[in-house]
This record gives C-alpha cells, structure tokens and sequence, in this order.
C-alpha cells in the first residue's frame, strides 16, 4: 500500500508539495534519442515503428480518459477511426491546394474526434451514468460504426468511401508546401510522427500538471467527494473526454496518412481490444505507459510473424489481456516505478519518519470567521425543509420532515441506526434527491439543484465516513478543497497552510491521507470542509474514531463554528452530544419523533423504547 | 404493401420469436451479473460452444434434445472450469472482469475460427411448419416462445425459492456474513457461474436450427444481451425478461415493416434514450427479489 503510494506522487502534482519536479527531462531526452536513430534505421523498420507510435497514441488518449480521470471507453478507436475517415476525406478533397497534407487532416481528425466525444461525453456524463453502463455504451457504438461502415458507401468530392472495400488514395504525410511538395521518406515520416506525438504528450503532462489534471485524479479516486467539494465533475469528465477524443482523432488521420487506406476492420472488436492492452502493459496512469505498451505489443505481433494482425495474434492478444488484468495490475512502467521508488525510499527511510500522533487543535475564532467570510462578508445560511420526503423501493427513508436551521443555533440530529438521519443530510447537498417536498437555502429554492451548485451556494458536509484522497497527501487534500472556494493558487496555499496549523497538522503535511488514523481523517475532512467557506456546516458523526481529548477539542470546535454558520451534528455519542448544549432532534423512522434539549429527552421514555427496540412505542409510530 | 391480417399476426408472431430467442440468450448473461456483479463478455462464446456440442452430438447421431442436454452440460462444466481459473480472483472489480473476459471471448472466438473454419453447416428445423394465411412459421420457433416463459419462471424460482438460491443471493450479497453463516461462498459462486454458463449453452444448443453454428455468432448475440441486461438494472433476472422482450420485439418489428439496419439502429437508440431516462436501469425502483 506504501509502495503504491509512493509510486504515485511520482506522477501526481507539484500542487501543495514543496519542490517542482522536472518531469519533462525524461521524455525530451527519450525524443531527441529516437529521432536521432531516425537517422540509420532501416526504413521498413522505420515504417513499421511509426505505426506503433501511432498506436502509442491511440492508447495515450484512452490512458487520459480512463488512468487518470477513471472512466473506461472502449469506443477510442472509434474515435480513432471517424477521426482518421474525415482527416483523409478532407485531405484526399484539399491536398493539392497546398501540396501539404499534414495542415489538411490533423486539424480536421483532432476537430472531428473531439466533436464526437464531446457528443457522447455530454450523453453519459451529464447522465450521470455508471462505469459499467459507460463500458458498455461505448463498446455499442464502436460496434455500431462497425455494422454500418461496411455498408456505408459514399462519394464525398474525390473520396470514395466503399463500404467494406474501405477507402484508397489517402495521400500519404506530405510536409513541404507548393505543387512539387514529394511524400516523406519512412525514415522521415517517423520522425515527423516522432515529434508530433511528443509535442502531444508532453501538452498533456503540462496540462494534467495542473490543477486541472489535480481534480481528474480527485474524480478517479472519489467522485462523490469531488463533488461534495463544489467541482461539477459532469464537466470535468466531459473535458477529459474531448482532449482523448482529439487525441485518438490526430492519431487516426495520421494512421490514414501511414496506410493510404483505411477500412472498417478500423472500428472492429478486435482493434478496440488492442487499446486497453496498450495502456494495461505500459502501466495504467501513467501516460508514458501507453507508448511503451504500444510499442511492446507492436514489437511482439512483428515477431510472431504477424506483421499487422495475423490469425494466432488475436489468441496471444486475448491470453495478454487476461495475464495483465490477473498478474500484472500496474503494467511494465508502473512496476518499474514501484521499484524505483522503494531503491530511492529504503535509502533515505531514516529521515522521512515523522511522528504518528497530531498536535492540539489551535481554535482561533477570528481565523475560523476569516474561513466562514464569503466573497468578505458574511452570509446567512439558513436552510429550511418543508415536508422533504425520500423513499428507497417500499422504504421511506425520510418522511415529510420539516426544519429550519439558522446560524448561531447549534442542532443534533439523533436516531436509532436507520431513522434516516444520514439519508436526510444526503438529501440537503443533493447527493439524493427528494421524492416530495422542498429544501429552501438562503432563500432559494434549492430542491432540484445538483450536489456542486449546493457546495457553491454554502452547504458543506463531513459524511458518516470520513472522506480524504488517500494518495495525496494531508496539505494536497486542503488544497483542493481551498482551490475550489478561490480558483486561485496563491490563495489556496495559504488557505490550506492555516488550515494545517489550526488542525495541528503540520508535521504530518506531507504524509499521505491513507496513513492517518481514523480520527486524524475526520479532522482532515472536517478541515477539508471548512476550507469551501460553508454557511451551512453538515457534520455526520464527527466524533466517530476521536480520543476523549480530540473530542473535546472538536466540541469547541463545532459550537465556535455554530457562531457564525449554521451547523447540523449527526451523533451517536450521548456525552458527547450533551457537551454540545444544543437543541435535539430525534428522528425515527424517516419522521421527527421528538425535539428539545438533551436533558429533556434522556427522560422521555418514549426515546428509550425506540432506541432499545422495546415494544411499547415501536409499533404505532 | 397491403397489411392483411395475416401479415399482421405472422409479424407479431415472429417478433414474439425474435425476443424469445433473445431472453433464452441474455438468461445466463443476467443470473451471472445479477447474482455475481460479473459481465461476462464472453457469453456469446459460451452459447458458441453449446451450439457447436449440439452440432457435433447430432452430428454423430445423438438425438436432438439429448445433444441438447449434453452441450448444457460440456459449457456448464467449462464455465465452472474458467470460474475456478480466473472469475473467482476478481470479484467486486467489475471493470476488470469485463476487459478479463473480453479477452477470453476474443480467444475462444479466434480458436473457433481455427479449429472450424469459419462457416459450418446448419441443421435442419425438427418441427413442422404452421400455416397463417398467406404465411408459413416454423412450429420450432413457435416451441421457443414456450421454451423462454419456461426457462425464465424455472430460473426465478430456482433462485428464488431453493435453499441453493438463497445461499447464492446472500453470498454475492456479503461474503463474510454468508461465509459466517456456514455458507461455503467460494463453492456457490462456482455453480452460479457454471448455471449461467449452462444457460448459455442451453441456449446455443436449443437455437441451434434457428441460428446455426458459427464463430461469430456470439457477437451477434451478445451485443443485445449486455443491452437488455445493462437497461433492466438492479433487478436483473425479471429486468433483463422484461427488457429484452420489450426491445427484442419491437426492434424485430421494425425490421419486418423496414429493413434489418432500421429494425437494429432501434434497438440501440431504444436502449440510449432508456439508459439516458434511467441511468441506473428500468428496475432500480422494482421490489422484486430477482
């Protein structure tokens, strides 16, 4: 699990960590060593290398989508191919205007790729659909381009596309301009490709460098979370999209431009099986991976002797793809990365100990009111339910309740396991959505906003778990959570650095999340929260996990915060509850059963019975 | 084109055919998903493998429902085989039995075609025909409409209302409570994969003289199935009936009023517009157990 973690800061961010690295040292030295054997390499073998590197790309556009945002598309080389068809109409139309065929059908394979991702992108995100249905709504429509180009014959000006004859007459890579513009040399059209898809990859590590690629690995590791953090994930996702659907177009037309012919064997099952075999050898995540996996599996099928896919290829193909899921999870980079670091970790393991245990939390009141200002004033989280009802099948869960929080006034929420309080917190930042009823915050009716508007709007929530990227570290997580409120990084640094001090976090600010202590990732989700500058603070068993003296510290904590936001506790610990002096409320069976002050109730035995599941008040509620 | 009332009875008839023969198919593709949270991508190579057994059985002068009996069997035992093998190290990780057995059903595919040749010779309908009209149906796909009610009711209440069902549910459900229980988790998974691959060898062998045998015929299959399974949701055994029924006949109608193309392009705008209505599936809001 350390190993895994480690490995991973290598290709996480700069953001929130000390140091810049120099990730582009590696990949430019790799380029200027490949183009220099452009030079003597034999040109059938520079032909055939240039295909893998093609590939290499193909399985870089899925490697963004599904290794670093977590989203598995098998129709990349669907896009791939629709890229590569229009890219070589286009050309095969415009070619001879300029002479030049690359300024013809890149723009136009990256335009077209990006134009149908984005298609499909807004259909499966902005609905919300799950991996598996996105799985395999993108295997449907790589299969669909293959059932209807085979009988799809056109003329298109000069292109003729025929159907299961495919298309011929793609002119090949022409980069020099005017009429006497000659096609590249193989030697030449390597290097050409070379240094596109450098230029490629090394965009996209700058790109996911950034606090953009920051919350595409937010998403993969917890969606919810994410959006809990007031980032429409929705678009985020869909932009992932888009970048890998323009990536796979530029590699298709320049595959068209490679063959001079393409035909729908493009689009079929096969083809599409290479990608993710692609991306599973190199290393998931990594996005070098997917060359290195390109050219592994290219290099392997050309020894067999299969040249391009030969009968037996598919066979060994399938078993590869079965070894890497079963015996080879991170791929050849990922191990190498792993042992790399564990050789550079036991080295210097003696100096990167830090102590276990967390410092007393700092409660200053004036920097809590400095987190809670929004755009520097104070706004009024009042958040009122009126008859808010949820059902699960025949369960209701939550059953027309009604309340009005306000800032300054403290409130509990208790119940016996199942009386629907988390369910009802869920349904105030819209991870569910209510059956009946209406949630009014700050005055607006918020009842069919999504999860982020609320977040955006104030509304801040520690769920019953608590919820950190394990493999960022302690300051990254309030980083990201600081970065959302201010989109600005200056700002988040120095949120996220009074955030660390006032959890008295920060000796372990560069431990990863996943190495804390249960009650230390409380804290950190607490400060997480705290860090979007609620004005409605949720908090669904805080104390959960907590020593008897971080319990303390967190009952300060909630009833300064209760100050100037409104805050909601959902509790199971009695003590702790009573330390709160807060108004109670006890919900039972998805309806409010009772309401007080916690002395009142711990006499009522009505609370009693249904706690203990004794008979007597059970049954007629 | 004059409708006569034949006509209209003859494609309804033949609608109601094509979905039963798609239910018999998406059956094992359900109980394997439902039950175990695993997408057998490699379903249609398993109804392969049943149609090519029964093939080969009647071929050597076996009886036809015998053949039929022994291809359930030979599948059953080789999807009890790729269970133990591969499944069983992956459950809970959906994505990855999918790509595990994509790729196993690219090398069952490719051996097909190596070992078979690409195209094989066809058996004939053992059923005589029926006469509507103007128009004669084979009384064999007629038999098939019975053979889906029958195969989806003995499914449900094997998995319903047998002790075996109820360990089966409650060890996909949480392995460790079933395990405490005295329920031997590993074992179970290992029938329900091998009754989910029976299925699809049932269903190769009792299509076979409606859909001969060939390596690709998974493909075919198999497309439609993850779509009826994957639009029926949470409830996925009566889901996946009512779903793949729906679809099944009204796509096949299509394609009697216009073309094979149009009667396909429905289905899969048809399963779209559903999966975009009802992201999680048709049943999520169903209380049925199965």
């Amino acid at each position: 699990m350390k190993q895994q973690i480690l490995a991973n800061k290598f290709q996480t961010h700069a953001y929130g960590r000390a140091g810049a690295n120099a990730w582009w040292f590696m990949p430019t030295a790799l380029t200027i060593c490949l183009a220099a054997t452009s030079f003597f390499l034999e040109p059938y073998m520079a032909h055939i290398a240039t295909c893998w590197i093609i590939y290499g790309l193909l399985g870089l556009s899925l490697d963004l989508v599904w290794g670093r945002s977590g989203t598995l598309s098998l129709g990349q080389t669907a896009l791939f191919g629709l890229g590569g068809y229009a890219g070589s109409i286009v050309a095969i139309n415009f070619a001879h205007l300029t002479g030049n065929t690359l300024i013809w059908s890149v723009p136009v394979g990256a335009f077209v790729g990006a134009l149908v991702a984005a298609g499909l992108g807004w259909f499966i995100f902005f609905g919300r659909m799950g991996p598996l249905q996105i799985a395999i709504l993108t295997y449907t429509f790589t299969l669909i381009l293959w059932t209807t180009s085979v009988s799809f014959s056109a003329k298109i000006g000069s292109a003729v596309v025929g159907g299961d004859n495919g298309m011929s007459n793609i002119p090949s890579l022409i980069i020099a301009f005017g009429e006497n513009a000659q096609s590249l040399e193989p030697n030449d059209m390597f290097l050409v490709v070379l240094l596109i898809s450098a230029g490629v990859y090394v965009s996209l590590r700058a790109l996911m460098g950034s606090p953009f690629g920051l919350i595409c690995d937010c998403i993969r590791l917890e969606p919810v979370k994410t959006e809990l953090l007031g980032y429409d994930i929705r678009r985020y996702q869909t932009a992932v999209f888009i970048i890998g659907g323009s990536i796979a177009g530029i590699a298709g037309a320049l595959y068209g431009g490679w063959a001079n012919y393409l035909n729908p064997s493009i689009f079929s099952v096969q083809e599409a099986l290479l990608v993710p075999i692609y991306v599973l050898v190199g290393g998931r995540g990594t996005l070098a991976g997917a060359f290195l996996g390109a050219v592994a599996v290219g290099g392997l099928s050309f020894w067999l002797g299969g040249g391009v896919i030969g009968s037996q290829t598919t066979i060994i193909m399938g078993i590869c793809l079965i070894l890497l899921v079963l015996f080879l999870k991170k791929g050849l980079l990922g191990a190498a990365i792993d042992v790399w670091w564990w050789l550079r970790h036991s080295r210097t393991s003696g100096e990167e100990q830090t102590s276990g245990s967390k410092d007393a939390v700092q409660i200053d009141s004036d920097l809590l009111d400095q987190f809670l200002l929004r755009n520097g004033k104070k706004q009024q989280g009042v958040l009122e339910t009126k008859q808010a009802s949820k059902k699960f099948g025949g369960v209701v869960a939550v059953d027309r309740v009604s309340q009005l929080f306000r800032p300054g006034q403290l409130r509990c929420l208790i119940g016996p396991n199942g009386a629907g309080k988390s369910t009802f917190l869920r349904c105030c930042t819209g991870t569910y959505k209510l059956d009946g009823g209406v949630i009014i915050f700050g005055g607006q009716d918020i009842t069919t906003w999504e999860p982020f508007a609320r977040v955006k709007a104030g509304i801040g929530i520690k769920m019953q778990l608590a919820q950190v990227f394990d493999e960022f570290d302690v300051r990254q997580n309030l980083w990201v959570a600081a970065y959302s409120r201010t989109k600005n990084r200056q700002s988040a640094d120095q949120a996220a650095d009074k955030m660390l001090a006032m959890l008295g976090m920060i000796r372990q600010q560069h431990n990863p999340a996943s190495e804390l202590s249960h009650g230390q990732q409380q804290w950190l989700d607490i400060g997480m929260v705290l860090c979007l500058s609620p004005t409605l603070i949720l908090l669904d068993e805080p104390a959960a996990g907590m020593s008897v003296e971080e319990k303390r510290q967190l009952s300060q904590l909630v009833r300064t915060l209760a100050a100037t936001a409104s805050v909601v506790v959902v509790e199971h610990d009695m003590e702790f509850v009573r330390t709160l002096n807060a108004e109670v409320t006890v919900l039972h069976q998805g309806a409010v059963f009772a309401q007080g002050n916690i002395e009142d109730l711990r006499k009522d035995e009505r609370i009693l019975d249904i706690y203990l599941g004794r008979r007597k008040n059970v049954r007629d509620i | 084109m004059e409708f006569g009332i034949d006509y209209l009875i003859a494609v309804a008839v033949s609608s109601m055919t094509s979905a039963s023969i798609l239910i018999i198919a998406s059956l094992g593709l359900a109980i394997i998903f439902g039950l175990m949270g695993v997408i057998n991508l490699a379903h249609g190579e398993f109804i392969m493998i049943g149609a090519y057994t029964a093939l080969f059985a009647s071929k050597v002068g076996i009886p036809f429902p015998v053949a039929v009996c022994f291809a359930t069997l030979i599948t059953a035992l080789f999807g009890a085989v790729i269970e133990r093998l591969i499944i069983r190290r992956l459950y809970g990780r959906i994505l990855d039995t999918l790509l595990v057995t994509w790729g196993l059903s690219l090398v069952l595919y490719q051996s097909a075609v190596l070992l078979f040749g690409s195209v094989t010779p066809g058996i004939g309908m053992p059923l005589a025909n029926v006469q509507i009209g103007n128009y004669t149906i084979s009384a064999y796909l007629l038999f098939l409409i019975f053979v889906a009610f029958a195969l989806s009711v003995v499914t449900y209440v094997l998995l319903t209302h047998t002790n075996y069902g109820i360990m089966a549910r409650a060890a996909i459900q949480n392995r460790e409570i079933a395990a405490s229980l005295g329920i031997e988790a590993g074992r179970i998974n290992t029938i329900t994969f091998a009754y989910g691959a029976a299925l699809a060898g049932f269903a190769g062998g009792i299509l076979l003289p409606a859909v001969p045998a060939t390596p690709n015929m998974g493909f075919a299959f198999v497309i439609k199935a993850f779509l009826a399974v994957v639009v029926a949701g949470p409830v996925a055994l009566t889901g996946t009936v009512v779903a793949g029924g729906a679809l099944g006949a009204i796509a096949s109608a299509t394609s009697s009023f216009w073309t094979t193309v149009a009667g396909d392009i429905f289905f899969f705008v048809a399963t779209i517009v559903i999966l975009r209505l009802f992201p999680q599936g048709i049943s999520l809001r169903w209380r049925l157990k199965l």
